[in-house]
Protein backbone atom coordinates (compact mmCIF):
# COMPACT_ATOMS: atom_id res chain seq x y z
CA UNK A 1 0.00 0.00 0.00
CA UNK A 2 0.97 3.44 -1.33
CA UNK A 3 2.22 5.30 2.42
CA UNK A 4 0.03 8.47 2.61
CA UNK A 5 2.24 10.40 4.56
CA UNK A 6 6.06 10.66 4.80
CA UNK A 7 7.43 12.33 7.72
CA UNK A 8 10.98 12.88 5.13
CA UNK A 9 8.99 14.98 2.77
CA UNK A 10 8.74 17.75 6.12
CA UNK A 11 12.33 17.27 6.40
CA UNK A 12 13.66 17.67 2.56
CA UNK A 13 11.34 20.74 2.37
CA UNK A 14 12.49 22.90 5.46
CA UNK A 15 15.91 23.41 3.28
CA UNK A 16 14.06 24.49 0.42
CA UNK A 17 11.25 26.73 1.39
CA UNK A 18 14.01 28.39 3.94
CA UNK A 19 15.38 30.71 1.32
CA UNK A 20 12.14 31.79 0.69
CA UNK A 21 11.48 32.76 3.81
CA UNK A 22 13.38 36.05 3.69
CA UNK A 23 11.28 36.86 0.86
CA UNK A 24 8.22 36.58 3.06
CA UNK A 25 9.96 38.28 5.67
CA UNK A 26 11.37 41.30 3.47
CA UNK A 27 7.70 42.00 1.44
CA UNK A 28 6.37 42.13 5.15
CA UNK A 29 8.93 44.09 6.60
CA UNK A 30 8.19 46.76 3.70
CA UNK A 31 4.61 46.59 3.94
CA UNK A 32 5.74 47.68 7.91
CA UNK A 33 7.25 50.68 6.49
CA UNK A 34 5.19 52.33 4.17
CA UNK A 35 2.10 50.73 6.25
CA UNK A 36 3.62 52.92 9.28
CA UNK A 37 3.78 56.34 7.48
CA UNK A 38 0.52 56.06 5.57
CA UNK A 39 -1.15 54.68 8.76
CA UNK A 40 0.37 58.01 10.39
CA UNK A 41 -0.93 60.41 7.97
CA UNK A 42 -4.23 58.80 8.29
CA UNK A 43 -4.57 58.69 11.77
CA UNK A 44 -3.66 62.89 11.49
CA UNK A 45 -6.17 62.83 9.38
CA UNK A 46 -8.90 61.16 11.44
CA UNK A 47 -7.83 63.26 14.92
CA UNK A 48 -8.18 66.61 12.75
CA UNK A 49 -10.66 68.82 13.23
CA UNK A 50 -11.35 69.41 9.72
CA UNK A 51 -14.79 66.98 9.13
CA UNK A 52 -13.90 66.15 5.75
CA UNK A 53 -10.62 65.00 6.42
CA UNK A 54 -11.43 63.12 9.31
CA UNK A 55 -14.76 61.29 7.06
CA UNK A 56 -11.87 60.26 4.86
CA UNK A 57 -9.82 58.89 6.84
CA UNK A 58 -12.84 56.84 8.70
CA UNK A 59 -13.79 56.04 5.58
CA UNK A 60 -10.47 54.63 4.63
CA UNK A 61 -10.74 52.38 7.56
CA UNK A 62 -13.61 50.72 7.48
CA UNK A 63 -13.21 50.09 3.61
CA UNK A 64 -10.04 48.40 4.80
CA UNK A 65 -11.33 46.38 7.65
CA UNK A 66 -14.39 44.85 5.28
CA UNK A 67 -12.40 44.01 2.20
CA UNK A 68 -10.41 40.50 2.78
CA UNK A 69 -6.82 40.54 1.62
CA UNK A 70 -7.55 38.08 -1.23
CA UNK A 71 -10.16 41.03 -3.02
CA UNK A 72 -7.50 43.45 -2.43
CA UNK A 73 -5.12 42.10 -3.53
CA UNK A 74 -6.47 41.17 -6.71
CA UNK A 75 -8.01 44.68 -6.93
CA UNK A 76 -4.81 46.32 -6.60
CA UNK A 77 -3.29 43.73 -8.97
CA UNK A 78 -5.65 44.56 -11.79
CA UNK A 79 -6.93 47.67 -10.85
CA UNK A 80 -3.52 49.78 -10.77
CA UNK A 81 -2.17 48.59 -13.89
CA UNK A 82 -5.80 49.53 -15.92
CA UNK A 83 -5.88 52.36 -14.22
CA UNK A 84 -2.25 54.03 -15.19
CA UNK A 85 -3.08 52.10 -18.50
CA UNK A 86 -6.36 54.19 -19.13
CA UNK A 87 -5.57 57.31 -17.83
CA UNK A 88 -1.58 57.99 -17.63
CA UNK A 89 -0.89 55.96 -20.94
CA UNK A 90 1.90 54.40 -18.80
CA UNK A 91 1.95 50.69 -18.92
CA UNK A 92 2.52 48.02 -15.81
CA UNK A 93 2.58 45.16 -17.58
CA UNK A 94 6.55 44.74 -16.59
CA UNK A 95 6.17 45.74 -13.31
CA UNK A 96 6.98 42.62 -10.60
CA UNK A 97 4.32 41.18 -9.00
CA UNK A 98 6.18 41.77 -5.42
CA UNK A 99 5.48 45.89 -6.24
CA UNK A 100 1.93 44.59 -5.88
CA UNK A 101 2.09 42.64 -2.74
CA UNK A 102 3.84 45.18 -0.88
CA UNK A 103 1.32 48.41 -2.23
CA UNK A 104 -1.82 46.26 -1.05
CA UNK A 105 -0.39 45.05 2.37
CA UNK A 106 1.01 48.51 2.77
CA UNK A 107 -2.96 50.02 2.36
CA UNK A 108 -4.17 47.19 4.54
CA UNK A 109 -1.43 48.10 7.62
CA UNK A 110 -1.87 51.45 7.10
CA UNK A 111 -5.64 51.11 8.14
CA UNK A 112 -4.58 48.61 11.34
CA UNK A 113 -1.70 51.01 12.36
CA UNK A 114 -3.69 53.94 12.10
CA UNK A 115 -5.92 52.62 14.80
CA UNK A 116 -3.71 51.70 16.71
CA UNK A 117 -1.56 54.93 16.42
CA UNK A 118 -4.89 57.20 17.43
CA UNK A 119 -5.54 54.92 20.49
CA UNK A 120 -1.92 55.33 21.67
CA UNK A 121 -2.14 59.37 21.06
CA UNK A 122 -5.48 59.59 22.73
CA UNK A 123 -3.73 57.35 26.16
CA UNK A 124 -1.41 60.55 26.70
CA UNK A 125 -2.87 62.70 28.99
CA UNK A 126 -2.93 66.56 27.24
CA UNK A 127 -1.63 68.00 30.06
CA UNK A 128 2.02 66.30 29.35
CA UNK A 129 1.97 68.36 26.19
CA UNK A 130 0.71 71.42 27.83
CA UNK A 131 3.47 70.86 30.17
CA UNK A 132 6.42 70.47 27.65
CA UNK A 133 4.77 73.36 25.92
CA UNK A 134 4.85 75.57 29.25
CA UNK A 135 8.46 74.48 30.02
CA UNK A 136 9.31 76.14 26.85
CA UNK A 137 9.58 73.35 24.56
CA UNK A 138 8.33 74.11 20.77
CA UNK A 139 5.39 72.40 19.68
CA UNK A 140 7.45 70.07 17.48
CA UNK A 141 9.85 69.28 20.46
CA UNK A 142 7.02 68.97 22.42
CA UNK A 143 5.28 65.55 19.96
CA UNK A 144 9.33 64.25 19.06
CA UNK A 145 10.43 64.21 22.90
CA UNK A 146 7.40 64.07 25.07
CA UNK A 147 4.43 62.84 23.34
CA UNK A 148 5.39 60.36 21.09
CA UNK A 149 7.86 58.27 23.39
CA UNK A 150 5.20 57.71 25.50
CA UNK A 151 2.40 56.71 22.70
CA UNK A 152 4.99 54.64 21.46
CA UNK A 153 5.36 52.35 24.61
CA UNK A 154 1.28 52.18 24.98
CA UNK A 155 0.86 51.49 20.51
CA UNK A 156 3.66 48.62 20.87
CA UNK A 157 1.39 45.27 22.06
CA UNK A 158 -1.21 46.52 19.33
CA UNK A 159 2.01 47.14 16.59
CA UNK A 160 3.18 43.24 17.21
CA UNK A 161 0.10 41.91 16.71
CA UNK A 162 -0.71 43.80 13.72
CA UNK A 163 3.14 42.50 12.16
CA UNK A 164 1.74 39.57 12.73
CA UNK A 165 -1.28 39.85 11.03
CA UNK A 166 0.36 41.37 8.04
CA UNK A 167 2.78 38.61 7.95
CA UNK A 168 -0.73 36.12 7.83
CA UNK A 169 -1.94 37.97 5.18
CA UNK A 170 1.24 37.88 3.39
CA UNK A 171 0.61 34.39 2.81
CA UNK A 172 -1.93 34.90 0.15
CA UNK A 173 0.61 36.59 -2.00
CA UNK A 174 1.54 33.52 -3.72
CA UNK A 175 -2.50 33.89 -5.39
CA UNK A 176 -0.92 36.78 -7.89
CA UNK A 177 2.27 34.47 -8.81
CA UNK A 178 3.85 36.32 -6.33
CA UNK A 179 7.34 32.89 -5.58
CA UNK A 180 7.48 33.75 -1.14
CA UNK A 181 7.34 30.98 0.53
CA UNK A 182 4.29 29.86 -0.05
CA UNK A 183 3.96 30.16 -3.85
CA UNK A 184 7.72 28.16 -3.08
CA UNK A 185 5.73 25.65 -1.37
CA UNK A 186 3.30 25.04 -3.91
CA UNK A 187 5.68 24.58 -6.62
CA UNK A 188 7.10 21.89 -4.84
CA UNK A 189 3.65 20.21 -4.51
CA UNK A 190 3.42 20.48 -8.29
CA UNK A 191 7.14 19.27 -8.87
CA UNK A 192 5.75 16.25 -6.65
CA UNK A 193 2.79 15.46 -9.06
CA UNK A 194 0.27 16.91 -6.38
CA UNK A 195 1.06 14.23 -4.01
CA UNK A 196 2.70 14.56 -0.10
CA UNK A 197 1.19 18.29 -0.17
CA UNK A 198 0.22 17.62 3.68
CA UNK A 199 3.77 17.50 4.68
CA UNK A 200 4.78 20.72 2.64
CA UNK A 201 1.67 22.65 4.18
CA UNK A 202 2.69 21.09 7.56
CA UNK A 203 6.30 22.53 7.03
CA UNK A 204 4.88 25.85 6.08
CA UNK A 205 2.40 26.21 8.96
CA UNK A 206 5.85 25.36 11.60
CA UNK A 207 7.43 28.34 9.66
CA UNK A 208 4.63 30.20 10.50
CA UNK A 209 3.81 28.93 13.52
CA UNK A 210 7.63 29.59 14.86
CA UNK A 211 7.77 33.45 13.80
CA UNK A 212 4.55 34.30 15.19
CA UNK A 213 5.40 33.27 18.36
CA UNK A 214 8.80 34.26 17.97
CA UNK A 215 7.33 38.30 17.38
CA UNK A 216 4.78 38.03 20.47
CA UNK A 217 7.22 37.32 22.88
CA UNK A 218 9.87 39.89 21.46
CA UNK A 219 7.28 42.08 21.93
CA UNK A 220 6.04 40.97 25.34
CA UNK A 221 10.01 41.45 26.25
CA UNK A 222 9.53 45.19 24.44
CA UNK A 223 6.67 45.85 26.52
CA UNK A 224 7.78 44.85 29.60
CA UNK A 225 11.40 46.47 29.24
CA UNK A 226 9.78 49.89 28.72
CA UNK A 227 6.99 49.51 31.41
CA UNK A 228 9.44 49.19 33.41
CA UNK A 229 10.99 52.11 33.20
CA UNK A 230 7.53 53.94 33.28
CA UNK A 231 7.44 52.67 36.79
CA UNK A 232 10.34 53.80 38.42
CA UNK A 233 9.42 57.10 36.95
CA UNK A 234 6.12 57.13 38.72
CA UNK A 235 7.75 56.33 41.85
CA UNK A 236 10.82 58.63 41.77
CA UNK B 1 -6.74 46.57 -25.91
CA UNK B 2 -8.81 49.44 -26.72
CA UNK B 3 -11.73 48.64 -25.23
CA UNK B 4 -12.97 51.08 -22.19
CA UNK B 5 -11.61 50.88 -18.90
CA UNK B 6 -14.81 49.26 -17.22
CA UNK B 7 -16.94 46.82 -18.55
CA UNK B 8 -20.12 48.20 -17.07
CA UNK B 9 -22.53 45.56 -18.28
CA UNK B 10 -20.14 43.05 -17.00
CA UNK B 11 -19.94 45.18 -13.65
CA UNK B 12 -23.59 45.19 -13.21
CA UNK B 13 -24.30 41.84 -14.14
CA UNK B 14 -21.85 40.31 -11.99
CA UNK B 15 -22.59 41.87 -9.42
CA UNK B 16 -25.88 39.55 -8.97
CA UNK B 17 -23.56 36.69 -9.46
CA UNK B 18 -21.60 37.88 -6.27
CA UNK B 19 -24.58 38.30 -4.45
CA UNK B 20 -25.36 35.00 -5.12
CA UNK B 21 -22.94 33.32 -3.08
CA UNK B 22 -23.97 35.55 -0.16
CA UNK B 23 -25.89 33.04 1.36
CA UNK B 24 -23.51 30.08 1.28
CA UNK B 25 -20.89 32.95 2.88
CA UNK B 26 -23.15 33.71 5.73
CA UNK B 27 -24.52 30.03 6.02
CA UNK B 28 -20.79 29.02 6.60
CA UNK B 29 -20.36 31.59 9.09
CA UNK B 30 -23.17 31.24 10.92
CA UNK B 31 -22.72 27.63 11.59
CA UNK B 32 -18.92 28.08 12.26
CA UNK B 33 -20.04 30.39 14.99
CA UNK B 34 -22.85 28.54 16.69
CA UNK B 35 -20.42 25.73 16.80
CA UNK B 36 -17.48 27.67 17.84
CA UNK B 37 -19.52 29.74 20.63
CA UNK B 38 -19.62 26.56 23.34
CA UNK B 39 -16.70 25.08 22.63
CA UNK B 40 -15.14 28.57 23.04
CA UNK B 41 -16.52 29.17 25.81
CA UNK B 42 -15.87 26.17 27.79
CA UNK B 43 -12.04 26.02 26.70
CA UNK B 44 -11.93 29.33 27.69
CA UNK B 45 -13.21 28.35 31.21
CA UNK B 46 -10.88 25.70 31.28
CA UNK B 47 -7.99 28.27 30.89
CA UNK B 48 -9.49 30.08 33.76
CA UNK B 49 -10.25 27.39 35.97
CA UNK B 50 -7.20 25.86 34.78
CA UNK B 51 -8.30 22.40 34.31
CA UNK B 52 -5.16 20.35 34.08
CA UNK B 53 -5.16 18.69 30.68
CA UNK B 54 -7.71 20.96 28.95
CA UNK B 55 -5.57 23.68 29.74
CA UNK B 56 -2.57 23.10 28.07
CA UNK B 57 -4.07 21.36 24.93
CA UNK B 58 -6.34 24.96 24.76
CA UNK B 59 -2.82 26.90 25.01
CA UNK B 60 -0.81 25.06 22.43
CA UNK B 61 -4.50 25.21 20.41
CA UNK B 62 -5.05 28.64 20.27
CA UNK B 63 -1.70 29.36 19.81
CA UNK B 64 -1.63 27.62 16.73
CA UNK B 65 -4.54 29.24 15.32
CA UNK B 66 -3.54 32.38 15.46
CA UNK B 67 0.06 31.58 15.15
CA UNK B 68 -0.90 30.21 11.53
CA UNK B 69 -2.60 31.82 8.10
CA UNK B 70 -5.91 30.85 7.38
CA UNK B 71 -5.07 29.62 4.51
CA UNK B 72 -2.24 27.80 5.69
CA UNK B 73 -4.60 26.00 8.01
CA UNK B 74 -7.27 25.61 4.91
CA UNK B 75 -4.80 23.61 3.56
CA UNK B 76 -3.29 21.34 6.22
CA UNK B 77 -6.70 20.57 7.47
CA UNK B 78 -8.33 20.05 4.13
CA UNK B 79 -5.44 17.47 2.97
CA UNK B 80 -5.54 15.71 6.48
CA UNK B 81 -9.10 15.32 6.83
CA UNK B 82 -10.17 12.81 4.33
CA UNK B 83 -6.86 11.12 5.31
CA UNK B 84 -8.36 10.50 8.73
CA UNK B 85 -11.61 10.07 7.55
CA UNK B 86 -10.97 7.64 5.04
CA UNK B 87 -8.95 5.67 8.26
CA UNK B 88 -11.72 5.78 10.45
CA UNK B 89 -14.29 4.40 7.78
CA UNK B 90 -11.90 1.93 6.29
CA UNK B 91 -11.05 0.21 9.80
CA UNK B 92 -15.19 0.57 10.63
CA UNK B 93 -15.85 -1.23 7.19
CA UNK B 94 -17.97 2.13 6.11
CA UNK B 95 -18.65 2.21 2.34
CA UNK B 96 -18.38 6.32 2.51
CA UNK B 97 -17.10 8.28 -0.38
CA UNK B 98 -14.93 10.82 1.17
CA UNK B 99 -13.59 12.34 -1.95
CA UNK B 100 -17.38 13.37 -3.05
CA UNK B 101 -18.48 15.07 0.11
CA UNK B 102 -19.87 18.76 -0.39
CA UNK B 103 -16.91 21.24 0.18
CA UNK B 104 -19.65 22.85 2.41
CA UNK B 105 -19.18 20.07 5.13
CA UNK B 106 -15.33 20.85 4.93
CA UNK B 107 -15.93 24.57 5.25
CA UNK B 108 -17.77 24.18 8.19
CA UNK B 109 -15.20 22.19 10.53
CA UNK B 110 -12.19 24.40 9.06
CA UNK B 111 -14.11 27.45 9.89
CA UNK B 112 -15.59 26.18 13.40
CA UNK B 113 -11.58 25.33 13.97
CA UNK B 114 -10.41 28.55 13.10
CA UNK B 115 -13.11 30.75 15.27
CA UNK B 116 -13.29 28.30 17.97
CA UNK B 117 -9.71 28.91 19.15
CA UNK B 118 -10.44 32.92 18.64
CA UNK B 119 -13.25 32.46 20.52
CA UNK B 120 -11.35 31.18 23.23
CA UNK B 121 -9.50 34.71 23.72
CA UNK B 122 -12.73 36.80 22.83
CA UNK B 123 -14.37 34.70 25.87
CA UNK B 124 -11.66 34.50 27.74
CA UNK B 125 -11.15 38.24 28.10
CA UNK B 126 -14.65 38.67 28.69
CA UNK B 127 -15.08 36.15 31.89
CA UNK B 128 -12.65 38.43 33.33
CA UNK B 129 -14.35 41.28 33.06
CA UNK B 130 -16.83 39.83 35.36
CA UNK B 131 -16.47 40.20 38.99
CA UNK B 132 -15.56 37.06 41.40
CA UNK B 133 -17.54 38.27 43.96
CA UNK B 134 -20.74 38.23 41.18
CA UNK B 135 -20.24 34.10 40.94
CA UNK B 136 -19.70 34.01 44.84
CA UNK B 137 -23.24 35.98 45.36
CA UNK B 138 -24.85 33.87 43.04
CA UNK B 139 -24.02 30.69 45.09
CA UNK B 140 -24.77 32.80 48.13
CA UNK B 141 -28.16 32.60 47.17
CA UNK B 142 -28.03 28.96 46.06
CA UNK B 143 -28.09 29.27 42.60
CA UNK B 144 -26.21 26.03 40.98
CA UNK B 145 -23.06 26.64 39.24
CA UNK B 146 -24.87 26.03 36.04
CA UNK B 147 -27.64 28.85 37.63
CA UNK B 148 -25.22 31.05 38.28
CA UNK B 149 -23.01 30.97 34.61
CA UNK B 150 -26.49 30.97 32.77
CA UNK B 151 -28.34 33.68 34.45
CA UNK B 152 -25.54 35.93 36.00
CA UNK B 153 -22.03 35.55 34.56
CA UNK B 154 -22.68 34.83 30.84
CA UNK B 155 -25.15 37.91 30.36
CA UNK B 156 -22.45 40.29 31.80
CA UNK B 157 -20.23 38.61 29.91
CA UNK B 158 -21.58 39.10 26.40
CA UNK B 159 -21.95 42.53 26.75
CA UNK B 160 -18.16 43.19 27.40
CA UNK B 161 -17.66 40.57 24.94
CA UNK B 162 -19.51 42.06 22.29
CA UNK B 163 -17.33 44.32 20.60
CA UNK B 164 -14.71 41.79 20.28
CA UNK B 165 -17.35 38.89 18.68
CA UNK B 166 -18.02 41.38 16.50
CA UNK B 167 -14.46 41.74 15.22
CA UNK B 168 -14.14 37.76 15.00
CA UNK B 169 -17.40 37.67 12.74
CA UNK B 170 -16.20 40.17 10.04
CA UNK B 171 -12.78 38.51 10.16
CA UNK B 172 -15.34 35.20 9.84
CA UNK B 173 -17.16 36.22 6.54
CA UNK B 174 -13.66 38.10 5.18
CA UNK B 175 -12.07 34.15 5.90
CA UNK B 176 -14.76 32.85 3.78
CA UNK B 177 -13.26 34.80 0.69
CA UNK B 178 -10.49 31.68 1.02
CA UNK B 179 -13.02 28.98 0.43
CA UNK B 180 -11.73 28.92 -3.38
CA UNK B 181 -9.19 26.62 -2.07
CA UNK B 182 -11.67 23.77 -0.99
CA UNK B 183 -14.07 25.01 -4.04
CA UNK B 184 -16.77 25.97 -1.86
CA UNK B 185 -19.32 28.12 -3.85
CA UNK B 186 -19.24 31.16 -2.39
CA UNK B 187 -18.82 34.98 -3.52
CA UNK B 188 -15.29 35.38 -4.48
CA UNK B 189 -15.37 32.15 -6.48
CA UNK B 190 -18.48 32.54 -8.28
CA UNK B 191 -17.54 36.10 -9.49
CA UNK B 192 -14.17 35.08 -10.34
CA UNK B 193 -15.66 31.98 -12.42
CA UNK B 194 -18.16 34.66 -14.36
CA UNK B 195 -14.89 36.65 -15.13
CA UNK B 196 -12.91 33.41 -16.71
CA UNK B 197 -15.08 33.67 -19.44
CA UNK B 198 -13.68 37.19 -21.01
CA UNK B 199 -10.92 37.76 -18.22
CA UNK B 200 -12.85 40.95 -16.82
CA UNK B 201 -11.38 40.37 -13.30
CA UNK B 202 -11.08 43.86 -12.20
CA UNK B 203 -15.04 44.02 -12.83
CA UNK B 204 -15.32 40.87 -10.86
CA UNK B 205 -13.19 42.04 -7.96
CA UNK B 206 -14.97 45.29 -7.94
CA UNK B 207 -18.44 43.30 -7.89
CA UNK B 208 -16.71 41.35 -4.75
CA UNK B 209 -15.28 44.29 -3.06
CA UNK B 210 -18.59 46.01 -2.88
CA UNK B 211 -20.84 42.75 -1.74
CA UNK B 212 -17.93 42.34 1.06
CA UNK B 213 -18.21 46.04 1.90
CA UNK B 214 -22.32 46.05 2.10
CA UNK B 215 -21.55 42.63 4.30
CA UNK B 216 -19.76 43.86 6.53
CA UNK B 217 -21.39 47.30 7.26
CA UNK B 218 -24.84 45.64 7.92
CA UNK B 219 -23.02 42.95 10.48
CA UNK B 220 -21.25 45.85 12.31
CA UNK B 221 -24.27 48.05 12.71
CA UNK B 222 -26.34 45.16 13.60
CA UNK B 223 -23.71 44.21 16.52
CA UNK B 224 -24.05 47.85 17.49
CA UNK B 225 -27.95 47.10 17.68
CA UNK B 226 -27.24 43.96 19.56
CA UNK B 227 -25.09 45.50 22.05
CA UNK B 228 -27.10 48.32 22.90
CA UNK B 229 -29.96 45.76 23.92
CA UNK B 230 -27.64 43.83 25.77
CA UNK B 231 -26.62 46.31 27.86
CA UNK B 232 -30.11 47.63 28.77
CA UNK B 233 -29.24 47.00 32.74
CA UNK B 234 -26.15 49.56 32.47
CA UNK B 235 -28.36 52.05 31.58
CA UNK B 236 -30.87 51.47 34.32
CA UNK B 237 -28.10 50.96 37.26
CA UNK B 238 -26.46 54.50 36.26
CA UNK B 239 -30.18 56.38 36.04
Amino acid sequence: MEKYFDINYLWTALPQLLPYLWITLFVAALAVIFGSLLGLIIAVFKLSKNKFLSFLANSYITIMRCTPSIVLLFLVYYGIPAFSERFFGIYLQDVHTGVFVVITFSLQFAAMMAEVIRSAYLSIDKGQYEAAVSVGLTPFQSYARIIFPQAVVVALPNFGNGLISVLQEGALAYTIGFIDIVGKANLIIANNYNTHALEIYIALAVFYWVLSVAIAKIFGKLEKVFSKGQRTLKTS
Amino acid sequence: MDSSFINMEFLIDTFFVALSGVPIALLVTVVALLIAMPIGFFLALSRITEVPIVNGFTKVYVSFVRGTPIIIQIFVLYSILPLILAGIFERYNIDFPIYDVNPLWYAFIIFSFNTAAVLVEVFRSALKTVHAGQLEAAYSVGLTTAQAYRRIVIPQMLVSAMPNLCTATINLIKATSLGYAISLQEITLKAKVAANVGYNYLEAYIDIFIVYLILCITVEYLFKVFEKRLSRYKAVATA
